[in-house]
Order: C-alpha cells, then sequence, then structure tokens
C-alpha cells in the first residue's frame, strides 16, 4: 500500500500460512461458491425431479430425467451439437495455425501487436450482430451472391443450411484460437529448427517434427476452448441454420421457457453438457503438456 | 410472442450492472422451507409499499410511448417509468427472479394470464374502480384464459395469418392449404413462426381439427402433414421475415398480424392474409400482480387505457387493435377498415384461442417439434 519505506525496520512478525492461503483465497473461493458450485448443485438437484416447473416443490426422486436423453430425437439433437462444435473446432485449426504461424514467426515484429489488434477487433461487436451480418451476407439475394453473379459465377443457397452454421461459428471463434495458438507459436525455440535443418530435416519434415510438438499443448488449449464455447453456442445455429438446426443448447432453453416448461429434464440435459465439458478439460489436463499451464 | 432472435437481443442491451442485480436477485428468490424448497417461488404475502406518485410498468416495446405518458401524467399526476420485454416467457422469468415488487402494472399475453393465475401472482381487479370495462367487446371479456376478466383487461389482439409479396405471387394465398398444393414453387421460400403450439395449431386447423387438439391420432397426423411440408420451409422464426421477404428471398412467411401491420403500413407490396380454413386469436392485457408496490396508481392507469379517447388515440398512433369498442368507433374510417387490424366477422367466426392444455399433451406437441427441427 505506502511506497514509504519505513525508516525503524522492525522483525514484522510472519503470518501464519494457513492465514495466508485463507486471505487469498477467500475472496475467489466465496465468489466460486456462490455463483458456480452452489448452482450447479441446484441445477443436480432439480434434474432428479421429474416434471418440475417454477412455483412447483422441489422433491429429488429418480433418474428418471437421465433416461429421456437416450431417445432417439434428443440423441440426435445432441449429435447434431456435436458435429457443429467438432466441425467448427477443425476449420479453426486448419484456418488459424498458418495466421498464428505468420504472425508469430513471419510478420514484421513492429506491426505484431497490430495485426494482433485487427485479428481481435471483430470480438468488439456483438455476437449477435455478426450473426445478423451473416444472413445479409449469405441470403439468395444477398452480398455474396450479388458478387457471384456479377462475376458471372452460379449463385450459392447457404442459408437456413448447415454450411451456413459453420461459417458463422467459425468467424465468431476464429480469433480465440488464433490468440492461444499465437501464444504457443510465440514461444517455440528457432534453435531446434536450426538444428534440425543443420542436421538436413527438409522444412516440411522440421515443421511435423519439431514445430507441431512444440506447439501441441497450445493446438490442444485453442481447440478445447473452441469446441466448448461451440457447444453452448445456440446463436448461430438459430439463426443461420433453417428448420433443422435444433442444438443441445436450444433443447435445454425450450425446456426452460418453451411450451411445456419442463426444468427437470431441462437440468438433467445440462448436467450432462456440464459433464461433458468437465471430462474434456481432465483429459486435458492429466494427458495435456504440463507447460501448457502457462497459457 | 416468443422468439429467439428477440431474446438474445435483449440479453445483448443488458447492462453488467443489470445483471449482476438480476442474479442477486435471483438468490434472493429461492425460498428455503423445512421439508425442501420451492422453485422460483415469488413470496406474494410481503408488499413494500413504493412511492405513491411513481407507477413502473413492464410492457411490450410498441405499447406505451412519450405521448402517453404525458398524458397520464397531466391527469393524474402519476410518473410512469416504463420497462420493456420481449417475450412472455423473458417477462416471467424477470417477475420471478426478484422484479415481482417493482413492476405495478404488467401486460402478459392471454395464455401468460392464465399460467400467472395458477402461480397466484395476479390479484384480483376490483371492476368497480374500473370504468368502461363493459366497452371491452364480448369476446374478449368471456376469453379461454381469463373469463370475466377477472384478473386482466384487454388491450390489444390480433391473428396470426400469411404475409406475402404479391410482386412475387402470381396466385395469392387464401388458407393454409395454398401451402401444401404449392410446395414445390415454394422450395425454401417459407417462414414458419418459431412457436410450436401456433405451428401445429395452424396444421391442425388446415386439416379441420381444433388448434387446441387433445386427440393423439390427429396431433401425429398435424405433425406428418407439417413434415411433409419441410422442404418449403427456410427456418422457423417468428418476426425476421422482413427484408428476406422484401427482397424477394422470401414468397411467404407465417406471422402475427401486429407484425404485418408495421410491415405493410411502410412497404405496400406486402400482403397480410387470414386463412379462411380459421386461425388463432391472440390477446395483449394488462394485470397487477399481488406484489405490485403501488396498486392505486395501477388502477388509475387501468382506467386512463379504459378511456375511449385514450384507447383510440394510442391505437391510432401505435397501430394495434383496440378491443375497447368505444374506441373503435372512434377511429377514422381508414383505421376501421384495416382488414388486417381488425378482419371481418366472417373470419372471426372460425377463429380460436390458444387454449393451456395438459402437460402430457404439451409434451408430445414438444416431443413432435424436436422431432421435426432436428431430422
Amino acid at each position: 500500500m505506502s511506497t514509504k519505506v519505513p525508516s525503524e525496520s522492525r522483525p514484522i512478525a510472519p503470518t501464519p500460512q494457513w492465514l495466508q492461503a485463507l486471505l487469498l483465497l477467500v475472496p475467489a473461493g466465496v465468489w466460486l461458491a456462490l455463483l458456480l458450485v452452489i448452482p450447479t448443485l441446484l441445477i443436480f438437484e432439480l434434474s432428479l425431479v421429474p416434471n418440475i416447473k417454477p412455483g412447483d416443490l422441489v422433491n429429488p426422486s429418480g433418474l428418471g430425467n437421465y433416461w429421456r436423453i437416450f431417445q432417439s430425437d434428443v440423441l440426435n439433437v445432441i449429435g447434431r451439437s456435436l458435429l457443429f462444435a467438432t466441425g467448427t473446432t477443425l476449420l479453426c485449426l486448419l484456418m488459424g495455425f498458418p495466421v498464428a504461424y505468420w504472425i508469430a514467426l513471419l510478420s514484421p515484429k513492429r506491426w505484431r501487436n497490430l495485426l494482433l489488434l485487427a485479428f481481435v477487433l471483430p470480438l468488439w461487436t456483438s455476437s449477435l450482430l455478426r450473426s445478423y451480418a451473416w444472413i445479409s451476407i449469405l441470403r439468395p439475394t444477398g452480398v455474396l451472391n450479388t458478387l457471384l453473379t456479377s462475376l458471372g459465377l452460379p449463385t450459392l443457397d447457404l442459408l437456413n443450411r448447415s454450411p451456413a452454421v459453420f461459417i458463422g461459428m467459425t468467424y465468431s471463434l476464429l480469433p480465440y484460437m488464433v490468440l492461444i495458438l499465437y501464444a504457443s507459436l510465440e514461444k517455440l525455440d528457432r534453435r531446434f529448427l536450426e538444428a534440425a535443418a543443420d542436421l538436413g530435416a527438409t522444412p516440411p519434415q522440421a515443421f511435423w517434427k519439431v514445430t507441431v510438438p512444440q506447439t501441441l499443448p497450445g493446438i490442444a488449449a485453442g481447440s478445447l476452448l473452441v469446441f466448448i464455447t461451440g457447444l453452448g453456442d445456440f446463436i448461430n445455429p438459430e439463426l443461420l441454420g433453417g428448420t433443422s438446426s435444433m442444438t443441445a443448447a436450444r433443447l435445454i432453453y425450450n425446456q426452460f421457457l418453451g411450451a411445456t416448461q419442463n426444468w427437470g429434464f431441462g437440468s438433467a440435459l445440462s448436467m450432462v453438457l456440464i459433464l461433458a465439458v468437465s471430462l474434456a478439460i481432465a483429459l486435458l489436463i492429466k494427458y495435456g503438456d504440463k507447460n501448457a499451464s502457462s497459457l | 410472442m416468443t422468439s429467439m432472435a428477440d431474446l438474445t437481443r435483449l440479453h445483448l442491451s443488458r447492462s453488467r450492472r443489470r445483471f449482476l442485480q438480476t442474479s442477486i436477485a435471483g438468490l434472493s428468490g429461492i425460498a428455503l422451507s423445512s421439508c425442501g424448497w420451492t422453485l422460483a417461488k415469488v413470496q406474494t404475502d410481503q408488499v413494500r409499499q413504493g412511492a405513491s406518485d411513481e407507477l413502473h410498468v413492464y410492457t411490450w416495446s410498441n405499447y406505451v410511448d412519450q405521448e402517453l405518458i404525458d398524458a397520464f401524467r397531466s391527469q393524474t399526476g402519476i410518473k410512469v417509468i416504463s420497462d420493456v420485454f420481449d417475450s412472455n416467457e423473458t417477462m416471467l422469468a424477470t417477475f420471478q427472479a426478484g422484479k415481482a415488487r417493482t413492476y405495478s402494472i404488467i401486460y402478459p399475453s392471454d395464455y401468460k394470464v392464465s399460467q400467472m393465475v395458477k402461480l397466484g401472482y395476479l390479484s384480483e381487479l376490483d371492476h368497480s374502480r374500473l370504468d368502461g370495462l363493459q366497452n371491452i367487446l364480448p369476446r374478449f371479456q368471456k376469453s379461454v384464459h381469463d373469463s370475466g376478466n377477472r384478473f386482466s383487461v384487454p388491450v390489444s389482439w390480433g391473428t396470426t395469418g400469411l404475409i406475402y409479396n404479391s410482386e412475387k405471387l402470381t396466385e395469392p394465398p387464401t388458407d393454409w392449404n395454398y401451402l401444401w398444393t404449392h410446395k414445390d414453387k415454394l422450395t425454401r421460400r417459407l417462414t414458419l413462426m418459431d412457436d410450436v403450439r401456433e405451428v401445429m395449431g395452424a396444421v391442425l386447423r388446415s386439416l379441420g381439427y381444433s388448434y387446441n387438439s387433445t386427440d393423439l391420432q390427429q396431433i401425429k397426423q398435424a405433425y406428418e402433414k407439417l413434415q411433409e411440408l419441410k422442404p418449403a420451409i427456410t427456418t422457423f422464426t417468428t418476426d425476421a421475415w422482413r427484408d428476406q421477404l422484401l427482397a424477394g428471398d422470401l414468397s411467404i412467411a407465417m406471422g402475427y398480424s401486429a407484425d404485418a401491420v408495421n410491415v405493410i403500413n411502410q412497404n405496400p407490396k406486402l400482403k397480410y392474409v387470414i386463412p379462411t380454413s380459421g386461425t388463432s386469436l391472440w390477446s395483449d392485457t394488462m394485470v397487477i400482480p399481488k406484489t405490485a408496490p403501488n396498486p392505486d396508481a395501477a388502477y388509475a392507469w387501468l382506467s386512463f387505457m379504459l378511456q375511449p379517447e385514450v384507447a383510440a388515440r394510442v391505437t391510432e398512433r401505435l397501430f394495434f387493435a383496440t378491443p375497447n369498442q368505444a374506441a373503435f368507433n372512434q377511429l377514422p374510417d381508414t383505421l376501421k377498415n384495416n382488414v388486417t387490424l381488425f378482419p371481418p366477422q366472417n373470419l372471426l367466426d372460425k377463429a380460436e384461442t390458444v387454449a393451456p392444455l395438459d402437460k402430457s399433451i404439451l409434451e408430445l406437441y414438444e416431443k413432435y417439434w424436436t422431432k421435426l427441427t432436428s431430422s
């Protein structure tokens, strides 16, 4: 607090370790307990009540809500969510890696921060606005098709189909992937690349045997972040996906705010999503590179 | 009138401070008791007294304007603070999350009134304090959702129908079945509403059944008929069809008359049609919650809104259909003859209100909807 150095330096009694831990952890701990742990436990309790809606007494009575998840239409919805999230992750990785590589290793150093900033700039506008922009671009008489027609090319009917969802989601999540890969690539020890070249490795060999393994933790962290965020995205599928775009997130929304108001089933679905995501993170911690913790 | 786009739009406009307030209020909304807890309980027995010269109104975006607020203030001296919601579900969730003690007047739609009555949130209206209630059209005095206006005063009503671009269709639609007979020409050029009951109801009606069918066989038949139409449907949206309909990307959109009126006012080439086999009739109402901090001001507002002069002027300004016969009589002829706002009697006779159904039947509707939107 004070910048003045006390003229008489008295020996200060060391704070006991348990007190230090308490002081440092309590604010975040209380926050997490109030806004994460307790709500999650409440959702879990709700998931055990069949057919609960606002105003009902919470009276846990079994796993009925969980069995419903195994109905074919619900599995179908979960499958579609996984497909959207996985496809988006792969697209982000394929497009994000070259960009991050170029910014981190090849671009002029003084431009680097500006380039990164330019890449993150779209995140400053709301994601909903960006989805609406894609509607204007992709619709049958939209920007894209006007351009294609003026070039004498055949038009593309993308809006309200799965490709539009992939485009919208990839666009939304690409900056996150690039930022994380950039952080990883920036730390790349180039002496290994020089050594590889000295020992006769071709550039592609050096890339696959040196660059990729060294950035693997970044790739894993970036992919996980994009996958998890993609799994919970319902704006893009909803606005761009057309008639067959029901995702797990939207199905949960329907249970809470739709016609039937089945909060129990909605909670069970939420728990399954929370578990799936937790499992993915646990796997990353267990098998991911320990050095990745700095990311 | 639910729409996902609207919901997300609302979330964006929410400031962080307001979000925190709502979260904290949400925590306090959980009532613990010795035998467990009740989900989102609203304590209706503890009423906070609000400032007597202030009235907080929770309404849809197009129902209250500054002119109305000023007129009310000059008549009563009460200052109106209005907040808007964009779906009944958002309104109820906000109400349950701790805003119950803020608002003295809320504008739920008809079906939400019956839900809120069941939950015990609404106070029974003292009709002796409401002059002009007898001017409400009989149809809306005996609504299935609140017969006799015991809890709610209707403020606006409308129908569900088809909005189409008259320059793009050679033969204009007249009934729901038009969609099936022309489905090959309509491939990916049609939007239906993002609402199970409205869409399934329309299909049931096109089969000659009721909007509120509880017959398992009829509901299944409607689902199969809807599945047949799927190649023509490009997406399910309640109100995001406007630009694409104008540009010609879409030929027909299913929507509420209230949305249609606004769009047609700006683009006369768009037309609205009420299907001849029957449509749904909805109304939005005004209610006083039991938790209202200022019930006296709330009654003043209801009486004010029931004045034919006030209701007529606000209908002219904001283009919604008033259920007040005395107000209707004061409207200029152009509005009286606007068939989108005030459809002819023969079509209204065939209209139904989307009624509350048993939970098990609703689950069936929802199940078919999930099937339809996930296959």
